[in-house]
């Protein structure tokens, strides 16, 4: 299995690309569609929807393919406003801020976090059991759009 | 030739005294040739009496993310006031903000880009983007690209340069950040753009320029004529380029951050006359491209070009270029 697909895999769900059409350059991951696979050369540097990369032997998602797995059946669970702006913030989510959950609320899964409106804003780890948990620490940040931000500072892709 | 001779053929080049004159002369020019009077000067003779500028920050909606997504009104309840920009469609003022329209949950969505007002008309001006092949010869750090991307609805593909790998980085963030998918980016100086093979509809040439006073605040004491003349001739090198790789009947977007004529309407003169490139009329903001520059009368074509002075927008110069096809 491809790491994008074991990556869907712990959100409860699968994500099947063509493999044609998916390339990887310095253990990074894209998705080409058949116009642009055509019109690629060699020694790009950045080509069609960015799937995610390899450090470190782990796996780092990309929002594109999160936004992928919010459409398929994974995993996922829905914060208050405050939440949202908190875990964009690099907090992690508490029971209380949890409107709703989707999938698996056992401890140690992974799941999707998203806003009000249904977007994806990243995910994290589940820290306890989401039926149980009231007032206490529910999903530990993982990774968070905030990230956009921090690479700014960082000068990073 | 004996070392005695060589010692006294380069004699005068060593002298002191002609060493000092020489340098005190070119300093003497740069100083004639910089400066904040110097360049106001200038502009007055083109015609445009300096005012303070006041431009304004700004949005532009990505509709592709934002479909069906009230924007102004999400940002509304969050303390950021916007109002529409009247010459553009997607583009908005920023007029309050109790918050950094830089950090919202809809701004990391890819919902919306922060794009200064005057630079968001070049992209507008292509006709029929939609799953053409296009190519953004300076992109980086990438605001016409994901622009592009938008009107396009990531249909086509888009091929963009940068010789700045740093600067592609950026790109990379922006890109991810709204979701495009049509773009193949490459670490390329746009004067290389025939060693792609290939060719475009649409090429945008948002070149890279000396930049204006309204967007840098130590514009007048970094900037010196030849500087501008550097740039412009790079620029020349650019276009020259780009139209070796532009289809029949393809259109060419020139744009610059630059209110000096020499990387504006003097290259746009320079390319209708040597590219066979013909400028197209075009309505935006801005009036005519000036057709008589310092006393040098230019092609009559180059009015179809627009100049816009900074006032709640940077200064800013665009021109549509097409490629006609002959027979």
């Amino acid at each position: 299995m491809k790491p994008y697909e074991v990556f869907a895999s712990r959100f409860g769900c699968r994500v099947a690309f063509n493999s044609e059409l998916v390339l990887e350059k310095n253990q990074r991951y894209y998705l080409l569609n058949p116009r642009t696979k055509k019109d690629l050369l060699v020694n790009y540097y950045y080509a069609g929807l960015y799937l995610g990369k390899i450090k470190n032997s782990n796996f780092f998602p990309s929002f594109n393919l999160l936004n992928m797995l919010v459409g398929a059946a994974a995993n996922k669970i829905v914060v208050d406003m405050k939440s949202a702006w908190l875990f964009i913030c690099g907090r992690d989510v508490f029971r209380v801020g949890i409107v709703k959950v989707m999938g698996s609320k056992r401890k140690g899964d992974d799941t999707l976090v998203l806003n009000e409106f249904g977007e994806c804003l990243g995910f994290g780890k589940i820290m306890d059991d989401l039926a149980s948990s009231e007032g206490k620490l529910a999903v530990k940040n993982v990774l968070d759009i905030g990230d956009f931000l921090r690479r700014e500072t960082r000068g990073r892709f | 030739m004996s070392t005695k001779s060589c010692s006294k053929n380069l004699l005068p080049f060593f002298n002191t005294s002609s060493l000092l004159k020489g340098f005190y002369y070119v300093r003497r020019n740069v100083e004639l040739m910089s400066g904040k009077q110097f360049f106001l000067e200038r502009y007055a003779q083109l015609g445009w009496k300096f005012q303070e500028p006041k431009p304004k920050l700004s949005i532009r909606i990505n509709q592709t993310n934002a479909k069906a997504k009230k924007i102004p009104e999400r940002l509304r309840s969050l303390g950021v006031e916007l109002e529409k920009v009247p010459f553009l469609q997607l583009g908005y003022w920023v007029v309050r903000s109790k918050a950094s329209a830089g950090a919202t949950a809809e701004y990391l969505l890819g919902m919306y880009s922060i794009q200064e007002a005057a630079a968001q008309i070049p992209v507008t001006l292509f006709t029929a983007l939609h799953g053409k092949m296009v190519l953004d010869a300076s992109a980086a750090p990438g605001g016409k690209t994901v622009q592009l991307a938008d009107l396009m609805e990531n249909s086509g593909v888009i091929i963009a340069l940068d010789v700045n790998k740093e600067r592609l980085g950026v790109m990379a963030n922006h890109l991810e950040r709204c979701h495009i998918s049509n773009t193949i980016v490459y670490n390329l100086d746009a004067r290389q753009a025939t060693k792609l093979n290939r060719t475009f509809d649409r090429i945008l040439l948002d070149v890279p320029c000396s930049g204006n006073f309204a967007s840098d605040s130590e514009w007048f004491s970094r900037r010196t004529l030849a500087d501008v003349e550097r740039n412009a001739k790079v620029q020349k090198e650019i276009l020259a380029e780009a139209v070796k790789c532009l289809n029949p009947n393809g259109e060419i977007i020139y744009s610059t951050c630059s209110l000096e004529p020499e990387e504006d309407e003097l290259n746009i003169d320079w390319a209708a006359k040597n590219l066979g490139l013909q400028v197209q009329k075009i309505y935006c903001l801005g009036m005519d491209g000036l057709t008589e520059v310092f006393g040098r009368k230019l092609d009559p074509q180059v009015k179809f070009s627009r100049r816009i002075w900074p006032e709640n927008t940077q200064g800013f110069f665009v021109c549509k270029l097409k490629k006609v096809e002959t027979q």
